[in-house]
């Protein structure tokens, strides 16, 4: 049964991205701030980390794909940087250290990569006219802080399920 | 140092980066339709989405509650008040009802551009990264949702339907920067001044209000609503109050800044307006029509419906 356990949080993190951003913007002393949740993403990484790299990207290109068909109606921009985030965050951790609190840390940092690409995107496409000083000060910090805290309390969840998985996968083919 | 990538994987991660770009830039260029597999990723999305969404909205709806049985008491008190002075205007209403549809009657007009049928919708989710303002709701072609509608709730307008599905929607929020967004909006005073809403204040959190004659006086709180003349949304929903008024760049016609009745941060419930009065599409061989896919509701001429 924990063949389908990824697949399956996979799934309910990406349903759980929106209802989070139903709170969004969160208003303190006359400021919005914008919490924008980054739950499948990093769940993604920690799968390609602790699990297989193959089979994250793969979930990276198909999770992408479905954000960008029902949520952004620009087809290949999530599809193109979910995998993108995936690899180099796979290819950093395996030239640093596989300990639990780097790749927290280098998961936290692509978050901001994201973000930024996505800012830079749509800037590009005049969609938004932003400063980056309000972009960072509004957006980039507190989405980092809102994240920081999902992966604080659920890093671990996520380390030990691809773990188990992967142990079970080398159990079957021993 | 080891190789990042094979051969074989570079040239596949460049093959895949070109297509991926080439989809960019072909769904960028043709937003305004869904084709069939995006339709159907759509609707099967939406329909998991509805199992999250629905317990989030009922716990939200749940607190909503005791929130505001809290607030019981004062709400009372200050509602008995208000209740004498209901009772004079629902008979003031009552009797101006009245004497306008015997007006109408004299007149022989049937049509109204105020008359609309409200279909209801619960919001399934809102784009999690938020940086285009927009929803997507449980309501789609099959109960009767057609592109361009307007959308609301009980406070005012917040939006329009882009894009519609059989089983969903999706809804752009007024609080957009995309210029090819317009909104025909219509100042209530003694004289009625129009503007076409166009582009958001986003530090203000004001929407703005441009190209009113410049002859128009207009002052800071009066209520600006739809004016119907764009031919798609109902004349009279209410879209928020005027807070300053300015020039434009140019110094030929006036602008203002409008705060939204609306409240655009937490939606649950909200209402599309199917207007009841058709657009009226004679002589011009389908011009209105395509007008209508092009412009949205905001043609500056109006159609004259």
């Amino acid at each position: 049964m924990t063949r389908l356990l990824i697949p399956f949080v996979a799934v309910v993190l990406f349903y759980l991205e929106p209802v989070f951003g139903l709170f969004s913007p969160v208003e303190i002393g006359g400021v919005y701030y914008y919490l924008i949740p980054r739950f499948l993403i990093m769940f993604l990484i920690f799968v390609g980390v602790y699990y297989n790299r193959q089979r994250a990207l793969m979930y990276a290109i198909i999770f992408g794909l479905l954000y960008d068909l029902f949520h952004i109606d620009i087809i290949g921009l999530y599809a193109f940087l979910y995998p993108a985030v995936c690899l180099l965050a796979i290819w950093a951790v395996r030239h640093i250290h596989q300990h639990i609190i780097v790749v927290t840390l280098i998961t936290l940092l692509l978050v901001a990569v994201l973000e930024t690409a996505l800012y830079g995107f749509f800037t590009m496409i005049g969609f938004i006219g932003m400063p980056f000083g309000e972009f960072a000060a509004t957006r980039l910090v507190p989405t980092m802080i809102a994240n920081s805290v999902f992966l604080v309390l659920l890093g671990w969840v996520f380390k030990s399920l691809a773990n188990r998985r992967s142990i079970q996968k080398r159990e079957g083919m021993l | 140092m080891p190789q990042f990538f094979s051969n074989k994987r570079l040239i596949l991660l460049l093959v895949g980066v070109i297509v991926l770009v080439a989809l960019i830039f072909f769904s960028l260029r043709d937003r305004d339709h869904a084709n069939l597999p995006e339709q159907i990723v759509k609707d099967v999305v939406g329909f998991g989405q509805q199992l999250f969404s629905k317990p989030a909205h009922y716990i939200t709806d749940l607190i909503d509650d005791v929130d505001s049985l809290l607030n019981t008491y004062e709400e009372n008190q200050r509602l008995r008040e208000r209740l004498v002075e209901y009772a004079a205007v629902q008979a003031e209403l009552s009797d101006v009802r009245k004497e306008n549809e015997r007006l109408k009657d004299i007149v022989g007009k049937e049509d109204d551009l105020r008359g609309f049928e409200p279909i209801h919708a619960s919001v399934l989710a809102r784009n999690p990264d938020q940086w285009e303002e927009k929803i997507v709701i449980d309501r789609g072609e099959t109960h009767g949702i057609e592109k361009n509608m307007a959308v609301m709730t009980s406070q005012g307008l917040i939006g329009k339907v882009i894009l519609t599905t059989p089983f969903t929607s999706t809804v752009q929020l007024l609080a957009t920067q995309d210029p090819a967004y317009r909104v025909s909006a219509l100042v209530v005073g003694k004289t009625e001044a129009f503007g076409l809403i166009e582009g958001y204040d986003t530090e203000r959190r004001e929407l703005i209000l441009r190209r009113i004659d410049a002859s128009f006086e207009i002052k800071e709180g009066q209520k600006v609503i739809s004016s119907g003349l764009g031919g798609i949304f109902p004349k009279g929903l209410l879209i928020g109050e005027i807070t300053e008024v300015t020039t434009d760049d140019f110094g030929l016609t006036k602008q203002a800044h409008i705060k939204p009745a609306a409240d655009f941060a937490m939606l649950e419930h909200v209402i599309v307006a199917k207007r009841k009065s058709t657009e009226v599409d004679g002589s011009d061989a389908g011009n209105t029509d395509e007008a209508k896919d092009k412009t949205a509701d905001g043609g500056k001429d109006g159609d004259g419906s």
